[in-house]
């Protein structure tokens, strides 16, 4: 059997239609299409549809009256009780407020645009005024990171690297900075590695503009692996390489946050809500932290390494205390 | 196909403009295309449109249609169908266009709601500059604090209800916000740590504090979540992590600048989990100076881990 196409979206989009229509008599079939995001064939199919439809006895006075004229000029009577758009559901409400409040965060966004002006409106009708927040942290480097892009001018960076653990100093051709999972990233070719890197903006320590201008790359940034250009941010930011190294631990119920929030290869939970997992670990003080910080109720399952890496980072740790 | 999009159509129109609630057998008397004859397909057909409408966000009510608790009669109310005109105007909607296109909304088209709002205006943003994920049950929370409904669900194997006065986005996670009525007091609760879908009590339930600001009800700074008793401490901040630190924790923390650019910054601790956290993340460039306790804490905590076995 073929699969049915579905008439949720074809619905969505005519209960949206008629009342532009309504609003705006005399709308062409293409300015339909093109507000609509579909082809003008869609909009006419659409339209011919209608004609069918109305309320019982669907005798000629209960129809909804279609007219196109030469131009494509588009005119609807007869449908009052589709005068308004449905309400926005609760999902396309936050996302909606949410996304124009992330924009309103970013520094340097127009706090009285239109922007603004929409959101507050948008906000007001759903009854929510003010009681949707966003915090995209601050970023104190932001408003240089950025200049320093628009200027393709290249900056020097002093970077404190958390999965390495150590502070470095590098030059960078920023390429772009976005917000992702809570923190802004940086999107920068590095000379140090001589590849793209993404650099976590509030672990930039320092940042100076070089005076040095480059060429921006022609591939565009986010395709330092030939894939494509804004292929979507948080793929971006969370990806374990194939060759990192594995291991696997048994958490107890009290530490299963780590599969949540950790990318883990695999995970089986157990009854006791205790969870064996596997993680893609990069990086020797990554791992460390981690062990560290789960304490020894959390069992090193492989590669025994693992084990021996704790075991050494929890006594040069108590070295300090002198214990 | 265009015959189910047709009784769809027919069904909403049928149902908006009806006073009363209709039921089933009136439904099919009245609709084109109609519902089959035999009842069972009949009921299963019916019972799909309702549930594609359902997934639009066509609000049916079921009422009963007598005092006798008879036959279940469907409508659409009027005030939960249709949008309120927020009035935009075409600047508003290119600028809400360019949002949506500049924010990634995991598992949400925009176009879905530009639709809504009277369609796509102007072109749009070419690349995203920031990403989120609508966590599960965001959107009932968002609902109850539009509905102002009491909010019921289990949070880390505890019931709690939480009259929702809003919704903060921090750390990259969504919180619910609002007053916890068992507690009396302000909490927020993370959405994605909610067992299971919460449920929703009637309408217009309570009424929201004057001026409530979302960003109040959830510390900025994770080490002073918890309910502790605050106990305040000293730790020593090695010159290599110091600037790092000190940018995190504000320079009214710093209590002493050592000749070695090392710094001892003071905080009070009403978490211990998270204040070990933040030492041990900080590997061998921090130690806890005081309290003993909190050094004795973190001690014990070092040992077990160098004297674990597999």
């Amino acid at each position: 059997m073929s699969p049915r196409p579905l008439a949720g979206p074809r619905l969505a989009r005519v209960l949206a239609i008629v009342p532009y229509v309504l609003a705006h008599p005399g709308t062409t079939i293409d300015e339909l299409a093109d507000r609509f995001r579909v082809s003008a064939r869609d909009i006419e199919q659409d339209l011919e549809l209608l004609p069918f439809c109305g309320l019982p006895p669907y005798t000629a006075d209960r129809l909804i009256d279609v007219w196109v004229d030469d131009e494509g000029a588009v005119d609807i009577r007869l449908a009052e009780y589709f005068e308004r758009p449905l309400r926005l559901t609760p999902a396309e409400g936050v996302a909606l407020v949410a996304a124009a409040r992330v924009l309103l965060a970013v520094p340097g966004a127009d706090a009285d645009g239109p922007l603004a002006t929409a959101v507050d409106k948008l906000e007001a009708v759903v009854g929510v005024s003010g009681r949707l927040a966003i915090d995209v942290g601050d970023a104190a480097h932001l408003t240089t990171i950025r200049d320093a892009i628009d200027a393709h001018e290249r900056l020097e960076l002093d970077y404190f690297s958390y999965a390495r653990d150590e502070m470095t100093t590098r030059r960078v051709d920023p390429a772009r900075v976005f917000h992702a999972l809570g923190a802004w990233y940086l999107d920068a070719y590095c000379h140090r590695a001589e590849a793209e890197r993404l650099f976590r903006v509030d672990r930039v320590q320092a940042v100076r503009p070089t005076g040095e201008t480059f060429t921006p790359r022609a591939a565009g940034p986010g395709t330092a692996d030939g894939g494509e250009a804004d292929s979507d941010l948080t793929g971006l930011v969370y990806h374990p390489r194939p060759d990192d190294r594995r291991v696997v631990l048994d958490l107890p119920a009290t530490a299963a946050w780590v599969a949540d929030e950790l990318p883990v290869d695999a995970r089986a939970d157990r009854a006791d809500g205790s969870v064996r997992v596997t993680l893609a670990i990069s990086e020797d003080a990554f791992l460390e932290r981690l062990l560290l910080r789960l304490g020894a109720d959390t069992r090193v399952v492989d590669p025994p390494e693992a084990e021996a890496l704790r075991r050494t980072a929890a006594a040069r740790l108590l070295d300090r205390y002198g214990a | 196909m265009s015959a189910r999009l047709e009784r769809l159509i027919n069904l909403t129109a049928t149902l908006l403009e009806t006073r009363r609630p209709l039921t089933l057998d009136e439904l099919a008397d009245r609709l084109e295309p109609g519902y089959p004859d035999e009842l069972a397909s009949r009921r299963r057909q019916f019972e799909r449109d309702k549930e594609t409408l359902r997934e639009l966000g066509v609000p049916i009510t079921v009422e009963a249609v007598d005092s006798f608790g008879g036959d279940q009669g469907y409508r659409i109310r009027p005030e939960d169908y249709y949008l309120p005109d927020p009035g935009l105007d075409p600047a508003e909607r290119a600028a809400l266009h360019l949002a949506v296109t500049a924010v990634e909304v995991g598992g949400f088209d925009p176009l879905d709601a530009l639709r809504k709002l009277g369609g796509a205006e102007g072109e749009g943003a070419g690349q995203a500059v920031a990403a989120f994920e609508l966590t599960p049950h965001l959107g009932d929370c968002f609902d109850a604090v539009t509905r102002r409904s009491l909010l019921g669900f289990r949070y880390r194997g505890e019931v709690r209800r939480l009259e929702p006065y809003g919704i903060l986005h921090r750390f990259g996670h969504w919180y619910v916000v609002g007053r916890d009525v068992d507690r009396d007091g302000p909490r927020a609760f993370r959405v994605d740590r909610f067992d299971g879908p919460p449920d929703l009590g009637p309408r217009g339930a309570f009424t929201v504090p004057p001026d409530v600001d979302p960003t109040d009800y959830l510390s900025s700074d994770p080490l002073t979540y918890g309910d502790d008793q605050p106990i305040p401490a000293r730790v020593l901040i090695d010159a290599t992590r110091a600037s790092l630190v000190v940018g995190a924790l504000g320079p009214d923390a710093v209590v002493e600048q050592r000749d070695d650019g090392a710094v001892v910054v003071a905080l009070d601790v009403v978490n211990r989990d998270a204040f070990r956290a933040f030492v041990l993340d900080l590997l061998d460039h921090a130690e806890v100076l005081a309290p003993p306790e909190l050094r004795a804490d973190v001690v014990a905590w070092l040992t077990a881990l160098a004297e674990a076995e597999s």
